[in-house]
């Protein structure tokens, strides 16, 4: 059943490879694309087969969510090379990708079915919440570039990265929009597992509520801040400790502190 | 090389190494002389076929002739045409032949001999040379030949190597460091404070780029409105600096002030109106126009003339470590060339063209039954031979070299002598 996912484990570490070849030695597009998209073909496919036996979306599972976190990501680069020609982010986004995809056929996967966690409403919050991470992993992964380029562009180094590497500008409007979307995402999120919430528990006080609120609040500060004179290297440190926190809330949260979104 | 049985390929030049700046100007030419100076080199008979490339760096005469004095005869001409000494002319310049001649032009094309490594600008020189030839009929198969393989090279090298990626030039290493700050300079302001000669060149520089809102500020606006109405910018006093800063995404200090003109404060006060959006400036000038201290304010690049010249360095530096990437394209496109001339000898041309006229005769003999092979082998024979009579007679009596290796790339062609046993 792992066969498929190990396959686009297998096409995501070949893209990488090209990617960085591409990045060195700039000729086309080099494959890396191509190889991105039939491993998404391959993973989605094993996603799909998950869910079929599941009857529901595989995200029970810390491996499926993860698996399914680094699909979205897959994703989001493709629309990046499509949508701004974009492929020197590649090499470094590639490897987000190909981790998560990793963990999910390595974690554990059968998870007894819980009557309780059924239907679409929560479907669609835990799908939509896993969307918004992707995007702030991408945002995490974009101002680590733009710190990369504007120490490049400071000491004058004009290498190889710095030719390849787009503009300040350029990531940095990628970034925002990239975040715009985490934030919508996410929101819409919260209040689908608000909604479904109510229906089910007594209460609504639970540890990741909170911390979805904490990064609510963090990345919103980063889009505020970025047209109050922060834009530049201090937005992408803030997008930086959002990160952090998203990976927190998405491991330790989830492990120690939550009540109820442990995977089971 | 044995090409045809002696005609020559060689060169005779005077460039920036060997030449001292006298006899170069004597030398250089314009593209009417240029045009003179082929139609009288094929009026006195001298060379078969002749491209003049003459660049301020260098003048080079590439020639297709008869005999070892061609050189010498080519040195003569140009000294007896351009009103130099001979002596002069021999000791500043140099020559080469055969490979050596098409090695010299193929890396002049890559930019490997030029004063800047990897320019760009003579590849182009190159071509408008063999152009002009061209035109006046006096680069046939050979030349023309040559000069094509080394445009190919000089591309091949360009693309395939970082040889011309970093640039040299204080100008433009200022325009692709703010250009990975903005994306795209062609929306942004630019401010060029003082016209004088270095900021009429950036004004110049940053209207190539496509910057379309430029602004140039100065001592004596008429002077500023001289240079503006060049470039189609807009003048401002020196003192509304300050308070026009803020609008400026890019600002180049070019002025002879004794004092900086732009302050860490104006700048503090023109980033809070920016609310944070970057600033780019370059500081060119010496004094000081802008205050180093400016470089500490939050978003902000600054750049003066010695850290520019640090990243030229290390471009040069670049540079310099794509040459043997460079020449391994070069000595690739260069045997192709030189086994392409080669084989246009006619000896073993008429060979080769023997050669497949008999294995046809006896591939076609071996279908018949053996007694009717013998009846017939005379008569076969006998017409390969006439057949090849009178092509041989003609070839080797052709008197323009030319004009010969011209038939003989053309028997090749026809009867596919060149194809290689993996059928390529």
């Amino acid at each position: 059943m792992h066969l498929l996912g190990w396959i686009a484990v297998l096409l995501y570490a070949a893209a990488e490879a090209l990617a960085i070849r591409s990045l060195l030695r700039p000729k086309g597009y080099g494959g890396a694309p191509a190889l991105v998209v039939a491993g998404l073909a391959a993973q989605f496919a094993h996603l799909y087969g998950a869910a079929k036996t599941l009857g529901s979306v595989p995200y029970r599972t810390l491996g499926g969510s993860l698996a399914l976190f680094g699909w979205m990501l897959g994703i989001a680069y493709l629309v990046l090379v499509l949508r701004h020609r974009e492929r020197a982010i590649g090499p470094f986004l590639i490897p987000f990708v190909l981790a998560f995809s990793l963990l999910g056929v390595l974690l554990p996967s059968r998870a007894p079915a819980d009557p309780a966690t059924s239907g679409s409403l929560f479907a669609f919050h835990v799908t939509l919440a896993i969307l918004a991470y992707a995007a702030f992993a991408l945002s995490f992964v974009l101002s680590v570039l733009y710190l990369i380029q504007a120490r490049q562009i400071r000491r004058g180094r004009t290498g190889v990265l710095f030719a390849r590497l787009p503009a300040l500008d350029v990531i940095g409007r990628m970034n925002r929009t990239t975040v715009a979307i985490g934030i919508v995402v996410l929101s819409v999120s919260v209040a689908l597992g608000v909604a479904w919430a109510r229906q089910v528990w007594t209460g609504l006080g639970d540890a990741k509520l909170l911390f979805a609120f904490v990064t609510l609040l963090v990345y919103g500060l980063l889009l505020w801040m970025d047209r109050r004179g922060w834009e530049g290297p201090r937005v992408a440190l803030l997008s930086i400790v959002g990160f952090a926190l998203v990976l927190f809330s998405y491991t330790f949260v989830n492990l120690y502190l939550s009540q109820s979104h442990v995977f089971r | 090389m044995n090409a045809a049985n002696d005609a020559r390929l060689f060169v005779v030049g005077w460039d920036f190494r060997g030449a001292a700046e006298a006899v170069r100007a004597r030398v250089a030419l314009s593209a009417e002389e240029v045009r003179e100076g082929l139609r009288k080199l094929a009026g006195v008979g001298l060379v078969a076929e002749s491209v003049i490339v003459s660049t301020c760096h260098r003048s080079e005469f590439y020639s297709l002739a008869q005999g070892d004095h061609a050189g010498g005869d080519l040195t003569q001409f140009v000294s007896e045409w351009r009103g130099l000494d001979r002596a002069v002319l021999e000791s500043s310049g140099f020559r080469r032949f055969g490979g050596e001649a098409a090695r010299h032009l193929f890396r002049v094309a890559a930019g490997l001999d030029s004063m800047a490594l990897g320019e760009s600008e003579v590849l182009g020189q190159v071509r408008q040379a063999l152009s002009i030839a061209r035109e006046t009929g006096t680069s046939r198969v050979v030349l023309h030949r040559l000069f094509e393989s080394a445009m190919r090279t000089g591309k091949r090298v360009r693309t395939e190597t970082e040889i011309a990626a970093h640039p040299l030039s204080i100008a433009s290493i200022g325009v692709e460091l703010a250009d990975k700050v903005f994306g795209d300079l062609a929306r942004r302001t630019i401010l060029v404070l003082g016209a004088g000669e270095t900021g009429a060149l950036f004004a110049r520089h940053a209207l190539e780029a496509g910057v379309r809102d430029l602004r140039i500020a100065n001592r004596s606006v008429e002077r500023a409105e001289e240079v503006a109405r060049g470039v189609g910018g807009r003048v401002l006093p020196l003192d509304s600096v300050p308070a026009e800063l803020s609008s400026a995404d890019v600002v180049v200090g070019t002025t002879a002030s004794p004092r900086p003109l732009v302050t860490r404060k104006d700048v503090e006060a023109a980033m809070r109106q920016r609310r944070g959006r970057p600033m780019f400036f370059l500081d060119l000038a010496m004094p000081r126009d802008i205050d180093p201290e400016v470089r500490d304010v939050y978003n902000v690049f600054l750049y003066d003339l010695d850290g520019l010249e640090e990243v030229a360095a290390e471009n040069r530096r670049r540079r310099v470590r794509e040459v043997p990437r460079a020449e391994s394209i070069l000595e690739e496109e260069l045997g192709r060339f030189l086994s392409w001339f080669g084989n246009l000898s006619v000896v073993p041309t008429l060979t080769d063209l023997k050669r497949r006229l008999e294995e046809l005769r006896d591939g076609e003999l071996a279908r018949l039954p053996a007694e009717e092979r013998e009846r017939l082998r005379p008569l076969a024979e006998s017409m390969v031979a006439k057949l090849l009579h009178e092509p041989m007679r003609r070839l080797k009596s052709e008197e323009d070299p030319s004009r010969k290796l011209e038939r003989v790339e053309a028997i090749r062609h026809l009867f596919d002598l060149d194809r290689r046993p993996d059928g390529e």
